[in-house]
């Protein structure tokens, strides 16, 4: 048999009897990765949007939205209201968790009047007849820098009256 | 801050996967690799500097991942103990004209590879060859018997 190579030793680079070539370490990191990406498709990283309807007698509402983002991500939320009896001063009120860190970059159809009510962003829509539906579409992009778990509810009001809540959160992830 | 944070992490999760993928895929520049080189590059940057064009921003990430660099190799040099988990360990694929099928399987190297490797160094036989060693690097070295 030849020489050995300087610096070989034969129980550690050919025999592979360390724990550098110890199979399982390799395996288990090859699976953590592929678990990552499975929840990647399972949604738990975002962005797809997720529907949450409250019903009640006087008014329906139905939020599309996705309540997991990712720095960067333009998304959208769309709020139908349908009316099962005539609203007279139909307002949103959407939690500060709905703004904090996000870029708004459109709003259509543009509210009659925006307020805030105790630190909550107030949208007057108006009118809505009975039997009638309104569709509200707020496109969004979540800033970079806004990583973390906010509250975003909504709540449906006839002038001072509360009609229902939608409770939920937003998480965004780095 | 983030921007720091961000390439740390870019750092040892790339660190990670390219230790857990195996030195073949190191050693191998084709030119399906060379592509898939220059989309994980575009792909690390929108995470890393994501909306951030500034020079400060440039600055920020390219000194972090240069500093981890650099740690990670001083690591390797003083502390020969933690080698064996920063860089891996060469491997005996070949020994007294032998192929080791253990070790080849376990790098995913075929025999063609092998083969084609020695004929790069003007090997023709690897009846010539005392031992070959696959480096960490992922390169094959041989070594030729006495009068070969």
């Amino acid at each position: 048999m030849s020489d050995i190579p300087d610096r070989i030793v034969l129980r550690r680079h050919r025999d592979l009897e360390t724990v550098a070539f110890h199979r399982p370490v390799r395996w288990v990191l090859l699976l953590l990765l592929l678990a990552v990406l499975v929840l990647g498709l399972l949604n738990v990283f975002g962005q797809r949007p997720e529907t949450h309807t409250v019903d009640t007698a006087r008014a329906r509402l139905e939020l599309y939205a996705p309540s997991h983002l990712r720095g960067g991500l333009l998304y959208e939320a769309r709020f139908t209201i349908t009316a099962h009896r005539g609203l007279k001063d139909a307002l949103l009120q959407l939690s500060p968790g709905w703004n904090e860190g996000m870029q708004m970059n459109t709003m259509e159809p543009s509210p009659l009047g925006q307020s805030s009510r105790d630190g909550d962003l107030l949208l007057d829509l108006g009118h809505i007849g009975a039997g009638r539906v309104y569709r509200l579409f707020l496109q969004f992009q979540t800033n970079a820098t806004n990583v973390g778990r906010r509250r975003a509810d909504v709540s449906l009001y006839d002038g001072a009256t509360k009609l229902l809540t939608i409770e939920r959160t937003v998480t965004v992830y780095p | 801050m983030d921007i720091v944070l961000r390439a740390i992490v870019v750092f040892f999760f790339l660190y990670v996967l390219m230790r857990v993928i195996g030195r073949r895929e190191l050693s191998s520049l084709e030119p399906f690799d060379l592509i898939l080189l220059v989309v994980l590059g575009d792909a690390v940057q929108q995470g890393l500097t994501q909306d951030d064009y500034s020079l400060t921003g440039g600055f920020l990430a390219i000194g972090t991942i240069a500093l981890l660099q650099l740690a990670v190799s001083y690591t390797n040099f003083r502390f020969p103990r933690l080698r064996w988990l920063l860089d891996g360990e060469p491997i005996v694929v070949v020994q007294d004209g032998k192929p080791l099928e253990k070790n080849l399987n376990r790098e995913r190297v075929t025999i063609d590879d092998l083969m084609a490797a020695a004929r790069q160094q003007n090997i023709a036989s690897l009846d010539d060859v005392a031992w070959a060693v696959m480096e960490t690097s992922g390169a094959i070295s041989f070594i030729k018997k006495p009068g070969s």
